[in-house]
């Protein structure tokens, strides 16, 4: 090591122009995310004035926001959104670590059968019709509850959970189940213990599924009431149907409200549907990118 | 007598494993298999009240006698192609790029913008590109405004639409599949650079001499396991993302099972898309993972 050599001109001009597409690069994902904060920010007198690449707002206004609020449709979807994603991960990391369990231990009376079982749910997708028949059969259209159920276990996750589980060393599952231990007890006080790291990870893979899921919702769920934001984003926002927020009529409660322009409206349900992602994201990128680093799987 | 007792006594030890199970194989079970033996009304004309009747192939002969079943085998070919393979070396050169880069605190910056896109819906990304490519006010426009080209609305143009979905794909994706890359990075032995260094190599020749070559297993197995999931081309995308402009573009598989099904109601004919295309997904996954697996020892399980 020692004396460090200093780089030849060449490699200094090539990290130049590297550091500057980087840059470049991260300007082309900021800058349409920061005009769509400017945007719903902006005054709406000077909302107008207000073009693509600015990311700061013109003026500054609140009254998106004060809108979108009052809006009755809009205050109910985040509350669905919540609800189905905090229930939805509960569920989730509750049923996939008792499979990871139970399908890591070699004791398990056919095992086989049932790992073939997760590999078929893996390769082969029946598709949409046939789920939607099997969602009306049983009772849940309507419901909340189809959203969070259509993926109670992700099998990718599954396979994750179970390569974790199964580098705990079995010595100290053994030595639990020698002292007479059950297998709830090895699982609650030995193996979960042992996953924390794994299980925040797989909880954040989760929870971001589940607030970004409008598909389904907007296949099993008709009531406005009951839809999640990202539906109601959807049929604002990239359909351009505003019978969903509107609803109420209470969109022109507010004086400015006839002045102001959808796209500001439709910036700031846009920016209220990523706020939780960004809240979370150091998070992420803490657990989600070192599980990704140390797994090396995809999604 | 003997082995009654054994087992008696191995249900006691480890029959609670299946009550652990349980909630996991009912899931598996009511969302994933009855489905898939729902399909059979592929074969049938499907009635929701009373018996359906077996017809047989039928539906896969309206399926692959419709010019508009070919348009859509097609987009979801050129689609996949684009974002698969054109869009395979990307993240490499990413990664070699934030690779060289010597401030940390520039690098953890520039990871962490990049990934981010990743972890916004398909709903989001739509909105943010449909306003950044608006013919009225959208920055796309404005750079071609400040190069003096005339204004283009991209959304609704049958000639950028799949570039738009590239590009997008693109914006959401280079930077977080980017890390297996990194991460694979990070593996090699500082030692082969310190030796390079010694023979006076520059940043290039270290570049192609060393970190390339001990990348390509990573490549190797990225790129075989995503071929297995050719038959998608990206359902989310395109479904928030196309408009009756530009829909004979890019209409896909999972777009056109959609539409058939649960617009049109045609269950039954919607099926037997689906059946088409969980066979090929099958075979292709099954030939990527065994190909993968043979490669490089790792597949998808």
């Amino acid at each position: 090591m020692g004396t460090r050599i200093r780089s030849p001109l060449g490699d200094r001009l090539l990290r130049l122009a590297i550091v500057l597409v980087l840059l470049g690069i991260s300007a082309a994902v900021l800058v349409p995310l920061l005009n769509i904060v400017a945007l719903s920010l902006s005054d709406t007198k000077r909302v107008s004035e207000l073009r693509g690449l600015d990311v700061l707002p013109k003026g500054f206004s609140l009254i998106v926001y004060k809108i979108l609020a009052a809006n009755p449709y809009f205050i109910r979807s985040i509350l669905n959104s919540v609800f189905i994603t905090l229930t939805g991960t509960t569920i989730n990391l509750i049923v996939t670590a008792m499979a990871a369990y139970a399908l890591t231990r070699p004791s398990l009376p056919g095992r086989r059968f049932f790992m073939l079982l997760v590999i078929v749910v893996m390769v082969f997708e029946p598709g949409i019709v046939p789920e939607y028949l099997v969602v009306k059969k049983i009772g849940l259209m309507g419901s909340l509850w189809s959203v969070i159920f259509y993926k109670a276990v992700n099998v990718y996750y599954l396979i994750i959970l179970m390569r974790f589980f199964e580098e705990v060393p079995p010595s100290l599952v053994e030595a639990a189940r020698v002292d007479g231990a059950g297998h709830w007890t090895v699982f609650r006080r030995v193996m979960l213990p042992l996953s924390k790291s794994a299980m925040a990870t797989l909880g954040l893979f989760y929870g971001v599924m589940h607030w970004n899921e409008y598909f389904r919702a907007s296949v099993y769920i008709t009531d406005p009431l009951k839809y999640p934001l990202q539906l109601i984003l959807r049929q604002f926002v990239v359909l351009d149907d505003t019978s969903a927020l509107i609803g109420a009529g209470t969109i022109y409660s507010y004086d400015e409200a006839a002045r102001l322009s959808y796209a500001a409206l439709k910036a700031g349900t846009i920016v209220v549907a990523i706020l939780p992602v960004l809240m979370l994201y150091p998070l992420i990128l803490r657990y989600y990118t070192r599980g990704v680093m140390e797994g090396g799987v995809k999604e | 007598m003997a082995s009654t007792a054994a087992l008696g006594a191995r249900i006691r030890r480890d029959g609670f494993l299946y009550v652990l199970l349980a909630p996991a194989l009912a899931y598996f079970i009511l969302f994933h298999i009855l489905p898939m033996a729902g399909m059979r009304i592929a074969f049938e004309d499907f009635r929701l009240f009373g018996k359906s009747a077996f017809v047989g192939l039928k539906h896969f002969r309206t399926l692959f006698s419709s010019p508009g079943f070919a348009t859509v085998i097609a987009n979801t070919l050129i689609l996949s192609t684009m974002k698969i393979v054109l869009f395979f070396p990307l993240p490499i050169v990413f990664a070699l790029m934030v690779n060289e880069v010597r401030s940390s605190v520039l690098r953890k910056f520039v990871q962490s913008v990049a990934y981010l896109p990743h972890f916004l819906s398909w709903v989001v990304i739509a909105g943010v590109w449909i306003a950044f490519l608006s013919p009225t006010a959208g920055g796309a426009n404005e750079l071609r405004r400040f190069l003096g080209l005339p204004v283009l609305d991209y959304m609704t143009s049958k000639e950028h639409i799949r570039w738009v979905l590239f590009a997008s794909e693109t914006w959401r994706s280079i930077g977080w599949d980017s890390i297996i890359y990194l991460a694979a990075l990070i593996r090699i032995s500082p030692s082969l650079y310190e030796s390079a260094d010694m023979d006076g190599a520059n940043a290039l020749q270290k570049m192609r001499f060393i970190t390339l070559p001990e990348l390509v297993p990573t490549m190797v197995t990225v790129f075989i396991l995503n071929l297995g999931f050719f038959m998608n081309a990206g359902f989310d995308q395109v479904f928030n993302m196309m408009n009756d402009s530009v829909i004979s573009r890019v209409d896909i598989l999972d777009t056109f099972v959609y539409r058939v099904g649960l617009v049109n109601m045609q269950y039954s004919l919607s099926t037997a898309a689906s059946l088409f295309k969980g066979v090929i997904g099958l075979v292709l996954i099954l030939s990527t993972h065994g190909m993968a697996k043979r490669v490089t020892g790792k597949g998808l399980w």
